[in-house]
């Protein structure tokens, strides 16, 4: 899809009527496309003003105090952009609330989600780091795509693919960090799910983080398990960038 | 509401809202809790379910007041947007459809909003029945297709296709309607948002 087709999205990304896999894509386009992202943003106000659109309704009267007493039993979450235990602030304040909330809510579900939610925030963690490294990987431009993000702190990688068909049995997708003068080195593999879309971390090992400076990365696809060097063209590839 | 309260803007509210500050929230309910049971009521299909999901949005709006942005939209706007959320889940959680698909369907062109007529003069607050007033009128003036695919999206939480399926349509009609539906609302709403992002 063009970039000028995507601009098209916006007004429904907004208004929450696109189907699954357009929101990926549409998702993934607009982390680096600051136009559809304004063009989202008018959408949303659009659409907040369509709530007005709704039948009046009065609400009832003990709500209010509902509302207010359930603040009393929670803090705010700190401010945008604070680093660190806040993280795990936020998720031990959801899975409280997750486990109190509901009847159907049982004590299995907060635990299954309070090991969820530990996943997402060290994934949360290695992308906000204040030292984190993106590439985004494509191969000429249309889908497939690919973005890699490397805390170099934490040394982990986690990896977003979309439009990725997923490697047939027997067969996996490698990442390969490329220096300047030396071999490939294995960045770990994944594999995609049957809407072609993955979201992975992956730990990096000593010889990565020595390299200090990748120059490329690319994506192979490579027999279960990964290969010690790659077998094949790299079928997506890029370059690193910093974050800012 | 106390007075003085009427001319603080939504933002400021959040803001003292980060600081724990419970007077901000209920500045921020008296002003926005109306419009948002309303939209809740167009989804869910129980009087209990609307009050559930307008107790979840403030208690979402209260907990991250802390990540709002007010440099990408305005307080309003994101209240709606998690206030329409958490009414489509408690939906799907109740494995039904939302209520608004009812009156939204083809056989009942009347659809979901309300008739420009009976926009209720009553209402409290002179900005929030201007706003009802501009939106009933701006609905009111799409040509029904158009209305009604926009309407099956936003209150009644089907996709595009899901939109498709349900009229008989194809999909890239759908779209076509749902865009045109979209920028004839942003070009008659655009007053009205800038008022609202000051």
């Amino acid at each position: 899809m063009t970039d000028h087709e995507w601009l098209a999205a916006a007004g429904p990304y907004a208004l929450g009527v696109l189907d699954r896999e357009e929101q990926a894509g549409f998702e993934a386009h607009l982390a680096g496309c600051a136009g559809c992202r304004a063009e989202v943003q008018a959408f949303r106000e659009v659409a907040g003003l369509l709530a007005h659109g709704a039948p009046a309704a009065a609400p009832p009267a003990g709500l209010r105090e509902r509302v207010l007493a359930e603040a009393r039993q929670v803090r705010p979450i700190g401010r945008r952009g604070l680093p660190g235990p806040w993280l795990a602030a936020a998720a031990a304040l959801v899975v409280a609330l997750g486990a109190g909330a509901g009847a159907w809510r049982t004590a299995r579900r907060a635990a299954a989600l309070e090991r969820e939610i530990a996943a997402r925030d060290s994934m949360l963690a290695a992308l906000l780091g204040p030292e984190v490294h993106v590439v985004s990987l494509a191969s000429t431009g249309r889908a497939p795509s690919a973005r890699v993000f490397w805390n170099q702190r934490q040394a982990s990688f986690v990896v977003t693919a979309f439009d990725l068909p997923a490697a047939p049995a027997g067969r996996t997708y490698q990442l390969w960090a490329i220096a300047k003068g030396s071999a490939p080195l294995s960045m770990g593999t994944f594999n995609t799910d049957a809407r072609g879309r993955a979201v992975v971390m992956l730990p990096a090992d000593s010889a990565i983080t020595r390299l200090g400076t990748i120059d490329l990365c690319g994506l192979t696809e490579e027999p279960a398990g990964g290969s010690p060097q790659p077998t094949e063209q790299p079928r997506l590839v890029g370059t690193w960038r910093h974050t800012d | 509401m106390e007075r003085a309260d009427a001319v603080t803007p939504d933002r400021v509210l959040v803001q003292r809202m980060q600081a724990g500050d419970e007077r901000a929230l209920a500045g921020l309910y008296d002003r926005h809790a109306a419009t948002a049971y309303g939209l809740a009521m167009a989804i869910v299909r129980e009087a209990a379910d609307a009050e559930e999901a307008v107790a979840d949005a403030f208690a979402q709006v209260w907990r991250t007041a802390g990540q709002f942005d007010p440099g990408r939209g305005s307080v309003a706007a994101w209240l709606a947007t998690i206030t329409r959320t958490r009414a489509l889940d408690l939906v799907r959680a109740r494995g039904r459809r939302a209520r608004a698909l009812d009156r939204a369907a083809l056989g009942n062109p009347a659809g979901v909003a309300t008739p420009l007529a009976a926009v209720d003069a009553t209402d409290r607050g002179v900005e929030r029945s201007e706003a009802r007033a501009l939106v009933a009128g701006a609905l009111a003036a799409l040509p029904e297709p158009q209305r009604i695919v926009l309407e099956l999206g936003y209150f009644g939480g089907l996709s595009q296709s899901q939109i498709a399926s349900e009229l008989g349509e194809p999909l890239g009609t759908v779209k076509t309607r749902m865009r045109a539906a979209l920028e004839k609302l942003r070009a008659v709403l655009a007053p009205q948002i800038a008022e609202g992002s000051r």
